[in-house]
């Protein structure tokens, strides 16, 4: 159906509807109790088995990454262009580590894709983390790939700490534009998990199993 | 399909047996963990009000949002397709992916995907589709359909799985969750990877920006909606707010109320396909907005429900989906919500009767993170399917005769004295054990105290009355 008689349709629809009357609201969001956001974000990440270090100096970033990448045993990475701290990719390199390239080729993709298949580790910056949920916000773009949060084993997130807010709700309303800017924006609340068998908790189902967060002072 | 067509008949199907128990003692767990997260904000009250309001708002000025949606949307470089029927939407997704000579087709979870059955549409054509949700995909193996909303395979047990994955996949046998999840894991990534377009629902449409917003816990609905060359979004037309920060407020209730979960792992605002300077993503991006049936129930008394954020929240405080399990309701839409909205989309021929799968006890209306009015708008379709003539006769004409009975004291008083000796009569030992008719299901599980021989008019008239 072309779109006008589709939205005719439904304009008409909504003159006989019978909704109830909104509740009334006030046009602020309601206020929490002052917390400590740090402490605050640090415990809400532990609740969704995200791991948090640092706060770390921004000289001692890669060393920080290398441990953590080595220890799970990686052996390739995929990397944001532009991690907020210098030297982390080459320190990964520095130790053997290959890094997998990110930009995917127009038109026929599947052989490009086929070089994710055991990525070891995925290093981003992030834009924001919100305390009350354990939550880093990514947003992608120029240099900065979306699969590099999702198909390796191991996601590290490196944040600078003064990027810290509180809920999702007054973030958004702080930044009503930012969604406009950008052809994705992702929200990361812990590893991928499932409940799906016998409501076990499973982690790393098709995302990462493993995310840690790397606070920069 | 050789099911039972009233509620009833399949209800009796599946009590006692097993699925039923996995299904009870799985929204159980559901319901304390949302019950914590509810607890832990006490300012969860002000946000559903919000989230009321604004759902509430954007189905007033449905086709002005829908439409600045599309607009914003396309100038984002996507594409927006409109689906009267499912017929309708069945046919623009197969033609975008003949157009795109897709193949092999990944799908994350999408409930209207399940509602215009495009699965089998779609496989018809030749094409592949494989479920990635862990659940779906489980219950696609097993040729099953989902029963539950969240949890789509809380009715099989780790063994029915391990069973499946060895007949269905040639591995080894197995029950260990773990084992099964990793399985699972080895064997999607290499769908996603090859995969010519991706198939996802949306939980969320932004006007204001043109955005799709798409929550998921596994992470299959982002590699759905980045692996492939093409994204086909399915779009009940009414998922829709103003604003991103409205959306926000939303995002906040929703896995609160469905899982307890804060926020959940993922969540992914897309807003058009992938631009010159993005590393990846898809080269197109397909939106298509689906009526079917929907402006039908906005136009009439049940339009509230249209607010409902698919969150499952009702269906597991319900005791009635509890007792007989999401299959009982016949279609995708089960639970208290469900009730609704399928006689609402399909007509009240023949889903009459979910409306009637209810206690009214209002469980549901108090769990709901937008306070939809549920046990209301059961009673207008109670209402309107008494009105239509479609009860039975002997429940029609007994409750005409109870309605009767009731305004007319002398009438009332003479029934009364009529119950009691017919209850001494059925009585045994104090207790009715077996009521007769239509009363022989009340009495099947419970037994009935006899009532006094002495009414309480009688007992008041003789020791209080003057």
């Amino acid at each position: 159906m072309d779109r006008d008689s589709f939205l005719t349709r439904v304009g008409r629809a909504s003159l006989t509807s019978q909704l109830p009357d909104s509740p009334p609201i006030s046009a602020d969001l309601p206020e929490l109790a002052a917390a400590d956001l740090l402490a605050l974000f640090r415990s809400r990440s532990q609740t969704v088995n995200a791991v948090v270090h640092g706060p770390v100096t921004r000289h001692g970033v890669p060393r920080t990454v290398t441990g953590i990448a080595t220890g799970h045993n990686a052996s390739s990475f995929m990397a944001w262009d532009d991690l907020p701290t210098p030297g982390v990719t080459s320190a990964l390199q520095a130790v053997g580590m290959e890094r997998i390239d990110h930009v995917v080729p127009l038109g026929s993709r599947i052989e490009h894709n086929l070089g994710y298949r055991d990525v070891g580790v995925g290093i981003t910056g992030a834009e924001v983390a919100l305390a009350e949920s354990g939550s880093v916000v990514l947003v992608h773009g120029d240099g900065r790939p979306r699969m590099a949060s999702l198909v390796p084993d191991v996601h590290i997130v490196l944040l600078e700490i003064e990027r810290l807010d509180r809920t999702l709700a007054l973030w958004a309303q702080k930044n009503p534009t930012l969604v406009t800017e950008t052809t994705n924006l992702v929200l990361v609340t812990g590893p991928s998990r499932t409940g799906d068998i016998e409501q076990q908790l499973n982690l790393g189902v098709h995302g990462p199993r493993h995310v840690h967060i790397v606070m920069i002072k | 399909m050789n099911q039972p067509v009233t509620f009833l008949g399949r209800a009796e199907a599946l009590i006692g047996t097993h699925e039923a128990d996995a299904v009870d003692n799985g929204v159980r767990n559901f319901l304390e963990l949302r019950e914590k997260a509810v607890e832990e904000l006490p300012a969860l009250a002000d946000l559903r009000d919000r989230a009321r309001a604004i759902r509430l708002h954007a189905l007033r000025h449905l086709d002005r949002l829908l439409a600045h949606f599309a607009d914003q949307l396309q100038a984002a470089g996507g594409h927006v397709h409109w689906a009267v029927d499912a017929a309708d939407a069945r046919q623009i997704a197969a033609d975008i992916l003949q157009r795109t000579e897709s193949r092999l087709v990944v799908k994350s979870k999408s409930m209207v995907s399940e509602e215009i059955e495009l699965n089998d549409h779609l496989e018809a054509l030749g094409l592949e589709v494989v479920e990635t949700d862990l659940g779906e995909f489980i219950a696609q193996l097993a040729g099953d359909t989902p029963s539950h909303i969240i949890a789509p395979v809380l009715h099989m047990t780790r063994q029915d799985i391990g069973k499946l994955f060895a007949d269905e996949l040639g591995v080894p046998y197995t029950d260990d969750p773990f084992e099964l999840n990793r399985i699972a894991r080895v064997h999607l990534r290499e769908a996603f990877l090859l995969a010519d377009a991706g198939i996802s629902g949306v939980n969320m449409a932004v006007a204001e920006s043109g955005s799709i917003v798409l929550v998921t816990n596994e992470g299959n609905g982002r590699l759905v909606t980045t692996a492939p060359r093409v994204h086909i979004a399915l779009m009940g037309m009414e998922r829709i707010v103003s604003r991103w920060e409205d959306a926000a407020v939303v995002l906040e209730t929703l896995a609160r109320s469905a899982t307890g979960q804060r926020l959940s792992v993922y969540t992914n605002v897309i807003t058009g396909p992938r631009q010159d300077d993005d590393p990846d993503g898809p080269e197109e991006l397909h939106v298509i907005v689906i009526d079917n049936g929907r402006s039908q129930i906005l136009a009439g008394e049940t339009a509230e429900i249209l607010a409902c954020i698919r969150c499952g929240a009702c269906l597991n405080a319900c005791p009635v989906f509890r007792t007989a399990g999401g299959h009982a309701y016949g279609t995708p839409y089960s639970g208290p919500f469900g009730s609704i909205v399928t006689p609402g989309l399909h007509g009240m021929d023949p889903w009459w009767d979910l409306p009637f799968a209810s206690t009214l006890c209002g469980a549901c209306e108090e769990v709901c993170p937008v306070r939809i009015q549920i046990p209301k708008m059961l009673l207008q379709l109670r209402r309107q399917a008494a009105s239509e003539g479609r009860l039975p006769g002997w429940l029609e004409k007994g409750i005409a005769r109870y309605a009767r009975t009731t305004v007319e004291p002398a009438r009332w008083e003479r029934a009364k004295r009529w119950a009691s000796r017919l209850a001494g009569v059925i009585a045994t030992d104090g207790w009715i054990r077996r009521m007769p008719g239509p009363g022989r299901g009340w009495t099947s599980s419970r037994d009935l105290p006899r009532p006094a021989k002495e009414s309480f008019h009688d007992w008041w008239r003789s020791n209080r009355g003057s």
